[in-house]
């Protein structure tokens, strides 16, 4: 008889997500799509269990890049789905890959401006219209003195505190009243909307909805399109680290900076309050989409933004916490460590066996490959620079010498430093030529 | 407030108290009708003030046990008042001159908006006309286990997310559809946004918003026959303050039923003290801290599970009390007055509930033996109560009266007494309520 999922170890949770993930619910364009696509996610899956693929596999280091191929740019992309669609779908069409994400991230640009979103500039809004990529605008959403209410209702806080101040359209939220006390009194929750300016904003949100959902349309219409043409998917959610979700979101850098020193126990119980529910809902967004890749990015624990010891304070416990949870549910945390981590080479290193895939961006891959090798899968880190303004052998060259570092004994992925957005063309096909060229084990 | 006035925190809680006290004898939003109906709301609000404090007012007030029974005595029934508040304020209108002398009034009570229960449904109650006979007396909660075993960590995980996405689509079918809500994060822009575009979502906000305007008149009927009434010189005891219970009572009634209780009692009775005490806590910072000023200062606490059959001395001691006792303090130290409604009888828990500040708290005892109650708690808390339901609805007015001058002699000495029922009735006569009303001043009448 087959074990029930609570029975199961992490690994046999993970290899039943595998096989799903080998085995998408998609219909492939043809036999041959079918087959490339096993092979691809298997050589993923390979890499990660520290098994030798058939070559080393590669991510195309690929985030709105396909807006410009299409000669569009960004902001076209963004405001118009058709072309959307159009530029994305002739990136799958034209290029060799080994995996492909739909623009999840590129956001509907009619519905931000009718949700007036305020944390974000974006081209045509804050930025320049030929800008290729949007700017976070960080601040101290929450003030200090918030903490508190965070850490007993966080949807609630959320709801009433957070969103008003990130966008217009819920600017009336903030007088609600909390619904936890009416908790199992369901006939209550209709009497927010007798404020006019509540029911006005519900009824901006439903139309920013209806906006909405032709975006997303187009989003997983690209998505099935990829699985089709059989490239898999690599992103099957997003999550973060406690401290980066309070740093970036509520606290900013500089409040969360104060807070290291002015109120620890306060920032601790805040990100042990966000670890079971970043969790839970990267699960239910794994198991919706397939695909058990977590990606992770990574931002307030880089090497010049604290010290090791701040490190294995503040950000790491949490952080581990959520993979750890992540990991008994199968999942696989792609952690991308924007900036430096090599100080932190040693630290990260204690995570089980191959549970992790680690993206750095700046890293010295010798000493990554020294530390991190037969252990965990790293991913990483043609400079921007070379992809971006090198010569295609260039980065051939740059590829090649990461492969004989950090293939041996499998566990790499070939990738950039960063996702880029402007380059030739011809540079990432270096790249997927290196992978052939040298990454044959 | 001038210059020499003590700030709010800075108050005992003595201090505050007297600020509402003060306010619910001035209420600033009513305009009375007469200087004469002016001074017999200052008469009555005194009464049960000076019970309240365990001083001896000029005689026993009088919670007469009125609930909606005028609308079984002008030949209608809670459907009536479901539907047609209008007609809802006529009878009270009437009934109240009719009836002439009492200590305190309000309108209808618990009536639910029939219009909008049609739609927004709820598998918690049934109503008369919606699950019940249209001639029922009253609504009708429906216990089960909402809540699963295995669920108190997910609703304290995050517990507005657990309402919305688990709870309302559970116990509401008009909700069903919040099921496919994603939870709210602090990047809203794809999944929440975007899922308003559902088709049974969309329906559900736009059929709330246009329930909207049904709601408010439901509401401002309700205020303004409740404005009424105190114009005329009735006091209300209810400061429209919010549903608090016992934190057991929280998760024993609506979230996992008597029998899921019972079992986490014996099972997990950690895992239930610990979602108690973070329910006590959320409660106190949401619904007790800074709880404004209200037309009374006294919030009634129905209490279902703490009963003498329900439990042991010892549960008691372990599961009900501690966190009760401590939203009592809580209340106490914001100048307010639990009024906590001990449903079935108390007998055998009045030696723990007397652990509390001297008045701090008021106990309405349904079937407790009032001369233990008031030998031994008597010192500590005014009590309420509890001419038997049967007595007020079959006896005759002698009985009622006889029922009533015991219960005077019993109590009343010192102080500290208001003459009630044991619960409100819906059907019976009014004599048995003006009989009520004349035991007070017969027997009730404190010597100079």
């Amino acid at each position: 008889m087959e074990k029930e999922w609570a029975d199961l170890t992490w690994e046999e949770r993970r290899e039943k997500r595998f096989q799903s993930w080998l085995s998408p619910d998609v219909k492939f364009n043809s036999p041959e799509a079918e087959k490339l696509y096993k092979e691809r996610v298997t050589r993923f899956i390979k890499a990660i269990k520290l098994e030798e693929p058939d070559r080393v596999p590669v991510m195309l280091p690929v985030e709105y890049y396909p807006a410009y191929y299409a000669g569009g740019n960004l902001k076209k992309v963004m405001y118009d789905y058709d072309e959307l669609k159009r530029a994305w779908l002739k990136f799958i069409e034209e290029f060799d890959m080994d995996s492909c994400i739909a623009p999840s991230l590129v956001f509907p640009g009619k519905v931000l401006d009718m949700i007036d979103y305020k944390i974000q500039k974006w081209p045509g809004h804050g930025l320049a219209d030929d800008a290729p990529s949007h700017q976070f605008i960080e601040g101290e959403y929450m003030p200090p003195d918030e903490y508190d209410d965070l850490i007993r209702d966080p949807a609630d806080y959320l709801q009433r505190f957070f969103l008003p101040r990130s966008a217009g359209a819920f600017e009336a939220f903030r007088k609600m009243s909390p619904i936890t006390p009416m908790v199992a009194i369901p006939v209550t929750y209709i009497i927010q909307f007798g404020d006019p300016e509540i029911r006005q904003a519900y009824e901006k949100l439903l139309d920013a909805g209806q906006e909405c959902m032709k975006w997303m349309m187009a989003v997983v219409e690209v998505g099935q399109a990829a699985l089709s043409a059989g490239l898999p998917n690599v992103w099957g959610g997003m999550a973060g680290a406690p401290f980066d979700n309070i740093g970036d979101f509520l606290r900013g850098t500089r409040g969360i900076m104060m807070d290291m020193y002015q109120r620890p126990d306060k920032l601790h119980k805040a990100m042990e309050r966000l670890v079971p529910i970043a969790i839970n809902e990267t699960v239910s967004a794994a198991d919706a989409s397939g695909c058990p890749i977590i990606f992770m990015p990574l931002h307030k624990g880089t090497g010049g933004f604290m010290s090791n010891k701040q490190f294995e304070e503040f950000y790491w416990p949490t952080f581990k916490e959520v993979m750890m949870g992540l990991i008994n549910e199968g999942l696989v945390p792609l952690p991308f460590a924007e900036g430096n981590y090599e100080p932190r080479l040693e630290i990260v290193r204690d995570m089980p066996r191959s549970s992790v895939i680690w993206f750095f961006e700046q890293m010295d891959m010798v000493k990554a490959k020294k530390i991190l090798g037969g252990h965990t899968c790293i991913a990483g880190n043609v400079p921007v620079s070379a992809m971006c303004t090198g010569t295609p052998e260039e980065v051939k060259e740059h590829c090649r010498r990461l492969i004989e570092t950090c293939a041996p004994g499998s566990g790499y992925i070939l990738t950039a430093a960063a996702y880029m957005d402007l380059c030739d063309p011809d540079n990432l096909r270096a790249m997927m030529e290196a992978a052939n060229e040298y990454g044959v084990y | 407030m001038d210059g020499t006035a003590k700030k709010w925190e800075e108050m005992t809680w003595q201090e505050k108290r007297e600020e509402r006290f003060k306010r619910w004898l001035n209420p600033p939003d009513v305009k009375f009708i007469s200087p004469g109906a002016e001074k017999l709301y200052k008469e009555r609000a005194t009464r049960f003030i000076k019970a309240i404090k365990l001083e001896e007012p000029d005689r026993v007030p009088v919670m007469l046990p009125t609930g909606n029974y005028p609308a079984y005595w002008a030949g209608e029934n809670f459907h009536t008042l479901m539907y047609d508040y209008k007609k809802g304020h006529e009878i009270w209108k009437k009934y109240m001159e009719e009836f002439g002398d009492m200590d305190t009034f309000n309108g209808p009570g618990f009536v639910p908006s029939g219009k909008i229960a049609e739609v927004v449904t709820s598998k918690l109650q049934k109503l008369p006309g919606l699950g019940l006979p249209e001639d029922s007396p009253m609504n009708q909660f429906v216990e089960g286990e909402y809540m699963k075993a295995d669920e108190y960590d997910l609703f304290m995980m995050d517990p507005t997310d657990y309402n919305l996405r688990v709870m309302m689509p559970r116990t509401s079918d008009f909700y069903k559809c919040f099921e496919k809500l994603p939870p709210l994060r602090m990047s809203i822009v794809d999944p929440w946004v975007a899922i308003l575009s559902d088709p049974d979502i969309r329906r559900t906000f736009l059929t709330l918003m246009s329930l909207s305007d049904e709601n408010e008149k439901w509401m401002s009927a309700s205020m303004e026959i409740n404005q009424y009434i105190k114009s005329r010189g009735y006091p209300s005891m209810f400061g429209f303050g919010p549903m608090v219970g016992a934190p057991f009572d929280n998760f024993a009634d609506a979230l996992r039923g008597t029998h899921g209780i019972v079992m986490d009692m014996y099972r997990q009775p950690e895992k239930l003290h610990e979602a108690m005490e973070y329910w006590l806590n959320m409660m106190i910072k949401t619904s007790i801290k800074n709880f404004p000023m209200t037309d009374s200062p006294v919030i009634v606490m129905p209490l279902h599970k703490g009963d003498d059959t329900f439990m042991s001395d010892k549960q008691f001691a372990e599961f009900y009390w501690p966190t009760l006792r401590r939203l009592f303090l809580a209340m106490i130290d914001e100048g307010l007055v639990p009024m906590p409604f001990a449903e079935g009888r108390y007998t055998k828990r009045l030696k723990q509930i007397a652990d509390t500040p001297r008045s701090g708290v008021m106990w309405w005892f349904d079937q407790t033996d009032m001369a233990r109650a008031k030998e031994i708690i008597g010192d500590v808390c005014c009590i309420v109560g509890n001419v038997p339901t049967s007595v007020m609805m079959t006896g005759t007015t002698e009985q009622v009266k006889e029922n009533c001058r015991r219960l005077i002699e019993t109590c009343a000495p010192g102080g500290g007494y208001i003459l009630g029922g044991g619960a409100h009735i819906d059907r019976g006569k009014i004599e048995n309520l003006k009989a009520m009303m004349d035991a007070a001043k017969e027997y009730g009448v404190y010597k100079k």
